[in-house]
């Protein structure tokens, strides 16, 4: 760039005289303003001419001094160039230039939007270092770090949806759109959100991240931080979001001096891509009709099913479920509707653990944990009203005190490294966040009972990850170090072994996986005593709720994965379609025809299909692990299944509990749920027969 | 800079409106369509001074709608580079400032504010600063600026600003 300086050539074809400069060497000066003054070197024109500049630039050098004559064809001065290094809408902010009718070459020199909300505003990759740098600087001075924060779900919580006016604690207000007439919005802050900001901003510089609207995010920002001194303007929304689907892209952008100092919180994992400086918050729900309304699309080039849409498509569910039902035996076949039609992740394994919970009379402690978790994921909130007319709202959540507590650990880490490492060197939060997590559980050892399918390597179980990420070592079998056992129910070997253990050495905690499960969510050892193993009590919830995350696998057991899903990523081994092995979904679609083909014939054991497409989202059949080859022809056989699926969803089969009977390849494995309720299911299954042919 | 001129303006009514208050609605009209306006000819229509004439409507074939021409006279406001204008801070950051001269919208780059001026994120609201501190420009301050470039746009004007020259920067009063 250095070669834009361009030499001021003697304006006439006679020598002349400079009379005055007007500017100073290194002087910025705009098109048109006055360089210096000058007569003809004749010396009998009295009158002075004016010299303009013909481009805007900065004065490199000066060559003639005043009262010096110049040639014709020397150069008087030289100007260098202005390299339009700040763009705000396609003009340089520096010299005023129009960059639309300029020549391309200066096009793409400022490419980078640095300021959260105005993405007009650009400026060069060099000036971008530069002020990267001077953040960065005055952050280890402050002793501060930055703090990527999301709104939706893990501050907030927003519907749109008609709701009581008088609700307390959950705020109101307008969107006004051009073009669209508008709508109402109604937020609840996350209880203790203004305890958090406040001591978060102390350790961080607070960002808002979100995939709301512009207006939206301000909106909600300015019911957090009504004197933005958390937040100031440093909100970035889905306007000024590069990519619909994730915010990782930003933020080159607005760290162009890389991301060692940014540390995320959010409920989605993959709209950072499973970065290893995100904090996986559990996702805060307060109104139960709604999911996550700014959720980004789904990838469309990805497996179709995914999480996000799976979960908007229950949200939908939910809301044209009755809310509150008079008789038992309906909110039954709701909630048995709920669970099948959630496909994936941990929630099914919290419903389940309801059910189970209820039946087996746990103890009120040890169920203190998944019942939160219940209370905020599908139950009825207990609404009060008091005697102000205002209704109340019970909201236990209390996260956001982890949370604060886990960003506290976090900044102490980090500077405690600066400190040692001297100057100059700045730690990465990449590495010291996946550090402070493994710290959570290390030292102890555990044993798996139950949790992983006999067939599936323990090293490619997602408990197994979870526990890894926390700095648990998990071993097959018992050995001396062995600290902990986690059972997801009495009875089974490693469940009595433990007792003949642990009278000898008295030392052996045997736990429900909810206390792993909660152990992550909080990054603390959480005491033991509350998650005790029931004799004879059944916790089935084998899955780690989908929050609870752990980083990308290490490279080994990938090796392994690669063999199990074609794309070889961690995401597709949880999703449970792909869990099914082409004959399987051959005998699916053949099964979907005949319901076709028949007339709606009832059966009775409607019910135990179901079970088995549980058991099978956990223990694939054997020879789905045996034929690699069978992958490619898997995914097409899916991509018809998913099809036919819609199809049976557009003619509202998706009511009626799909009879999927197909032969059992796997020999039942010992984690099985059990059979005897069999028969209230098969209870619920004929009345929820009946109702729908009423409805006929 | 602000003009005083005459401009021209065609006002389609429809037919619920033709009664003895027709005049007065095409009046109406006029001054909720035209003022607040941008042009990229003659700026920002600021406001409507006076209704010279009103032509002969003409009603518009298998509509129904009538067409009036109307001629007013109006305060524009133009901007034009190099002019010099007051502005109220709205948005400090690290790149610059944002300024608001009515409405028109303007960017100040640090690099055009006096280099002596430093800025300071941490105070709240964030501003930029003197060394001796003498010298504070924030949000809802008043700044006397320069154009040195505008960007018209088919519905508004945005303009780049300086505050490097004599007698630029914080209006005290």
């Amino acid at each position: 760039m250095a070669d834009k300086t361009m030499p001021i050539f003697v304006p006439s074809e006679k020598p002349l005289k400079v009379v005055k400069w007007k500017v100073k060497q290194g002087v910025f000066v705009s098109q048109g303003q006055i360089l210096f003054l000058y007569n003809d070197s004749s010396g009998n024109g009295t009158d002075l001419k004016k010299y303009k500049a013909t481009r805007a630039g900065t004065i490199s050098s000066i060559k003639v001094k005043e009262g010096d004559i110049a040639e014709p064809g020397t150069a008087v001065a030289e100007l260098e160039e202005c390299r339009h290094p700040t763009v705000m809408k396609e003009m340089c902010a520096e010299c005023g230039a129009d960059l639309r009718t300029d020549e391309v070459t200066n096009r793409d020199v400022a490419v980078v939007p640095m300021v959260h909300s105005v993405p007009e505003l650009k400026v060069s990759e060099e000036l971008a270092q530069k002020l990267g740098r001077e953040d960065a600087e005055r952050l280890l001075k402050d002793r501060k770090l930055v703090l990527l924060v999301d709104l939706d779900q893990t501050l907030v919580h927003t519907t749109n949806d008609n709701i009581p006016p008088n609700l307390k604690g959950v705020l109101h207000f307008f969107l006004r759109s051009p073009g669209c007439p508008g709508r109402w919005c109604h937020t609840r802050l996350r209880p203790r959100t203004k305890e958090f900001l406040e001591s978060a901003s102390k350790n961080y510089e607070l960002h808002v991240c979100t995939f709301g609207a512009r207006q939206y995010a301000h909106a909600v920002a300015d019911l957090l931080d009504p004197e933005k001194k958390y937040f100031s303007h440093r909100i970035l929304s889905r306007d000024e979001c590069f990519d619909a689907r994730t915010k990782a892209a930003n933020l080159k952008a607005l760290f162009p001096c890389g991301d060692n100092m940014v540390c995320i919180i959010d409920d989605r994992e993959d709209v950072w891509r499973h970065a290893s400086n995100l904090i996986h918050v559990r996702p805060y729900s307060f109104f139960q009709s709604t999911g996550d309304i700014n959720a980004p699309p789904p990838p469309v080039d990805e497996k179709p099913k995914d999480k996000q849409l799976a979960s908007g498509k229950n949200g939908a569910q939910l809301n044209q479920m009755p809310t509150l039902d008079a008789e038992p035996e309906q909110k039954d076949t709701s909630k048995q509707k709920e669970t099948k039609d959630d496909s994936d992740n941990g929630k099914i394994v919290s419903k389940e653990a309801k059910s189970s919970s209820s039946e087996e009379k746990e103890s009120e402690e040890a169920d203190q944990e998944s019942d939160e978790r219940i209370a905020q994921e599908q139950a009825e909130p207990k609404w009060v009203e008091t005697s102000d007319g205002q209704i109340e709202v019970e909201d236990p959540d209390d996260y956001l005190i982890y949370l604060d507590d886990i960003l506290k650990r976090i900044h102490k880490h980090f500077y405690d490294y600066y400190d040692k490492m001297g100057k100059n060197q700045i730690p990465d939060l990449k590495s010291i966040i996946p550090e402070v997590k493994s710290e959570v559980l290390a030292g102890t050892s555990l044993v798996f009972s139950g949790l992983v399918p006999t067939h599936q390597r323990l090293e490619t179980s997602r408990a197994y990850q979870v526990a890894r990420s926390l700095g648990a070592e998990v071993t097959q079998d018992y050995s001396d170090k062995t600290t902990h056992l986690v059972a997801v129910r009495a009875g089974t070997a490693k469940v009595n072994a433990s007792r003949r253990m642990g009278e000898g050495k008295n030392k052996l905690h045997v736990v429900t996986p909810e206390w792993l499960w909660s152990c992550a969510e909080r990054w603390e050892r959480v005491d033991e005593r509350l998650y005790p193993l029931q004799r004879g009590g059944q916790s089935s919830s084998r899955r780690p709720p989908a929050h609870c995350s752990s980083p990308p696998p290490a490279p080994a057991p990938v090796a392994a994965m690669r063999k199990r899903t074609p794309s070889g990523r961690f995401m597709d081994t949880i999703n449970p379609l792909l869990s099914f092995s082409s004959d399987d979904i051959a005998d699916m679609d053949r099964e979907v025809e005949d319901i076709f083909n028949e007339s709606d014939e009832s059966s009775s054991d409607e019910e135990k299909p179901r079970d088995d497409d549980l058991d099978d989202e956990e223990n694939p059949p054997e020879d789905r692990l045996m034929s690699a080859s069978a992958e490619n022809s898997m995914q097409d056989s899916l991509q018809e299944r998913l099809q036919q699926e819609e199809a049976t969803n557009d003619s509202e089969m998706d009511d009626e509990p799909r009879p999927r009977k197909r032969p059992r390849k796997s020999p039942p494995s010992d984690d099985e749920p059990p059979d005897d309720d069999d028969s209230s299911w098969n209870l619920m299954g004929a009345a929820l027969e009946k109702e729908l042919l009423a409805q006929d | 800079m602000f003009y005083h001129i005459s401009l021209e303006h065609e006002i389609l009514l429809h037919p619920r409106y033709f009664g003895p208050q027709l005049l007065d609605i095409v009046k109406q009209k006029l001054y909720t369509e035209v003022e607040g306006t941008c042009t990229g000819k003659y700026g920002f229509v600021i406001a409507v001074t006076a209704i010279d004439s009103i032509g002969a409507g003409l009603i518009q074939p298998g509509q129904g709608f009538v067409v009036y021409p109307v001629k007013y006279k109006a305060i524009v406001f133009r901007p034009f580079k190099g002019e010099v204008l007051d502005a109220i801070v709205t948005q400090v950051n690290k790149v610059g400032m944002f300024a608001q001269i009515g409405p028109l919208s303007c960017f100040i780059s640090h690099h055009s504010i006096p280099a002596d001026m430093e800025f300071c994120p941490n105070v709240n609201p964030p501003c930029y600063k003197s060394k001796q501190e003498d010298n504070v420009i924030q949000e809802e301050d008043v700044i006397r600026l320069k154009i040195v470039g505008t960007r018209v746009d088919a519905t508004g004007i945005f303009a780049i600003g300086t505050l490097m020259d004599d007698y630029l920067g914080l209006v005290t009063q």
